[in-house]
């Protein structure tokens, strides 16, 4: 199993970086950010469905709120009105995971190569040459040099300045992409995981080898800018983090199920805005392909 | 099925969350990968005792003689000797655990005997340091050398140059060493003091070779360079295409060293003008070992290849089982050759024919080493074997993992 992830995935990325290396004057450090460049314009496609696929799931939040609390005590039915509602609206519950499943992998082992690249050790060096192709450029990249900027690729910055740049790039996506919670208990659960996973990574930080550091702060970056083109804006990165309660829905019976005509409205609203956002990422996608 | 759609339920920010949770785990695990042990150093002999550098850490001194009768360690001439480390007490601590301020000594250079001492190249992360210890009986007390015993260190006290990761080399009472920090450092081998450096500009990982007072070095800036023993000064350099994966081996008018492309060269020790290459499957990672007009060079496509050392032609190969990282020796009419599996493999010098193999129980990286017909390994289990080259037995075992 170990030999064949090693095939199919570890050592093709492994040797293009270093490859990507030698083209790039012996500079590891640009060839990280090259490559990082490279996968997620590859993923791209990927990456726009499933912001597609979340921003439709979010749309439908009020209405699968509502089939919850209306079939509380029936799971079976529970379970057919969701199914029911998400076939209406013509998403897919595993739309936005599928993207994220395939991606996962090609992160893995672009952290592997960095990490084998830099072979801080002799031992680390020694064991690369198991993975490496014969490629001329290869045999000529070899061994890197870990130098980059301020860097040193193979151990963590002494500064804090890229655990800074960590947190901080992730904190902003991640604010992109939360939603403001209604529910008092969710907000707080956000607010807590949108503060928790950049400060762990920037955490994380201070003790890795600052290349992988490196990679994380340039994938952020363009998780930063393929949202923003995506979504057309800072999304809610700029929104209140408490979104104000409406009077209507305070006053409004929480445990009243909606009538038949409202709901159906909500649905249809749903679908139409799954269109919509289909259509504009689209168009956003062949603009951003333009560009 | 309730699971799966309650899990479908959550939204896009609990996967994501939860995925990003693994992508740390898994980072987690990287971070914590390593080998358990570390170093790969080879032996010096002198008056009938072998000098290494251990796998954790320390440098022993054992006896043939004592371990053929399985005596108790330590027995006569024999003894181990921790190297201090460089650096403050106490540590940093992370999210993934603490890690203490001074990094864990590791001996990857082969020792040299310089007169009454033996002196040790220690690799420290960054930093390393050359250790000369009285060869009868260590005299450091608390990490400081002992003076009355001609002990000393470089650089002295808490300073240090970078890792080392080349063997030493004595010639004359100099000793000559690369560093990590790109320097070569030539020391007067009995006071430690330093006579001359050179700034190569890369790290240096290979061990210099010295013959006819020029030093023949390379560094990992695919440069070679061949400097006056005397005051280090530049006689010639060449650029390779890549960096110089082996230590050199001087022989005749030639030089022989691998490279990180899977070439052998032969230069001109005299001017460095490239005489042959020859390419194998991957890396000539050992030193190549030269006799006569054939070179041997063991390569980490698993294959030793017997060239002409005057046309790099090739007379025969031999394929082992797993990658030759340990430099091979000659006993006689054999070539004892290792491989990272732990199988050792005595050829005949004329056809490359397998004479006999011996399976040891671990793997091999340091180079061996030979005294008349006896191969002392020093095996990744960190042990010691002594194995007869014309009978294929291992004659003793010595696993200093034991020792307290």
């Amino acid at each position: 199993m170990a030999e064949l992830w090693n095939t199919i995935i570890l050592e093709p990325v492994l040797n293009s970086l270093i490859a990507l290396s030698g083209l790039l004057f012996g500079n590891f450090g640009l060839a990280i950010i090259v490559l990082t460049v490279i996968v997620r314009l590859i993923l791209l496609p990927l990456t726009i469905r499933q912001t597609q696929s979340t921003k439709v799931m979010q749309s439908l939040q009020p209405k699968l709120q509502e089939i919850q609390k209306k079939y509380a005590k029936n799971q079976q039915k529970l379970q057919q009105e969701m199914m029911k509602m998400y076939r209406e609206a013509g998403v897919s519950p595993l739309g936005c995971l599928w993207p994220m499943l395939i991606q996962l992998p090609i992160w893995i082992a672009l952290y592997q190569s960095i990490m084998q690249a830099l072979a801080a050790t002799p031992e680390n060096l020694l064991s690369l040459s198991q993975h490496l192709y014969s490629w001329a450029a290869v045999g000529q990249a070899v061994p890197l040099n870990e130098h980059f900027l301020w860097l040193r690729l193979s151990r963590p910055d002494p500064n804090l300045i890229l655990a800074i740049l960590v947190g901080g790039t992730m904190w902003v996506q991640q604010k992109m992409v939360t939603p403001p919670a209604v529910d008092p208990r969710q907000q707080s659960m956000n607010s807590m995981m949108t503060l928790m996973l950049p400060l762990m990574f920037g955490l994380f930080t201070l003790s890795f080898p600052s290349g992988l550091a490196l990679y994380w702060v340039v994938s952020n970056i363009i998780g930063i800018i393929i949202q923003y083109f995506i979504t057309g804006g800072w999304g809610y990165l700029r929104a209140p983090s408490v979104p104000k309660q409406m009077p209507a829905q305070k006053t409004a019976p929480a445990q009243k199920p909606m009538p038949a005509e409202q709901q159906s409205k909500v649905l249809k609203k749903a679908s139409e805005q799954s269109k919509t956002i289909k259509q504009a990422s689209e168009e956003k996608k062949k603009g951003l392909f333009r560009r | 099925m309730n699971k799966v759609v309650k899990f479908f339920k959550a939204e896009l920010k609990k996967t994501s969350v939860l995925l990003l949770l693994l992508l740390a785990l898994s980072l987690a695990n990287l971070g914590c990968a390593g080998p358990a042990w570390r170093g790969w150093s080879g032996f010096a002999s002198q008056d009938g005792v072998l000098y290494f550098g251990s796998m954790d850490g320390k440098v022993l001194a054992i006896n043939p003689s004592a371990r053929s009768q399985g005596a108790t360690f330590p027995g006569e001439g024999e003894w181990v000797f921790k190297i201090p480390t460089v650096g403050a007490p106490g540590g940093m601590c992370g999210p993934l655990g603490c890690a203490p301020a001074a990094p864990p000594v590791d001996v990857y250079a082969t020792p040299v005997v310089a007169g009454d001492l033996v002196c040790v190249a220690t690799y420290a992360d960054q930093s390393g340091k050359l250790v000369a210890i009285d060869r009868l009986s260590p005299g450091y007390t608390e990490g400081v050398p002992l003076r009355s015993k001609g002990e000393w260190t470089y650089p002295s006290g808490v300073k240090s140059i970078g890792a080392i990761v080349g063997s030493p080399v004595v010639v004359e009472s100099t000793l000559y060493v690369g560093s990590s920090d790109g320097k070569v450092y030539a020391l007067d081998a009995v006071y430690g003091e330093k006579k001359w450096e050179f700034n190569t500009g890369a790290k240096i990982w290979t061990s210099p070779a010295v013959k006819d007072g020029v030093v023949y070095i390379s560094n990992y800036g695919h440069k070679f360079f061949a400097l006056s023993s005397t005051d280090g000064s530049l006689l010639w350099e060449i650029e390779l295409p890549a960096a110089i994966a082996s230590s050199p081996a001087v022989s005749g008018e030639k030089v022989f060293f691998g490279t990180f492309d899977h070439q052998l060269y032969a230069v001109d020790h005299t001017n460095g003008d490239v005489k042959w290459t020859f390419e194998g499957g991957n890396w000539f990672w050992s030193t190549p070992v030269v006799k006569g007009d054939v070179v041997y060079a063991g390569c980490l496509d698993h294959r030793v290849y017997a060239l002409k050392a005057s046309t790099g032609e090739e007379i025969w190969q031999f394929a082992a089982d797993s990658q030759i990282v340990s430099t091979p020796v000659l006993v006689d009419n054999l070539l004892v050759l290792a491989s990272e599996s732990g199988k050792i493999y005595m050829l005949k010098v004329d056809n490359g024919d397998s004479e006999r193999t011996v399976s040891i129980g671990g793997p091999i990286v340091a180079p061996l080493y030979a005294e008349k017909d006896t191969v002392y390994v020093h095996a990744r289990n960190r042990c010691v074997y002594s194995v007869n080259a014309q009978s294929g037995e291992i004659a003793w075992k010595f696993c200093y993992s034991d020792i307290k």
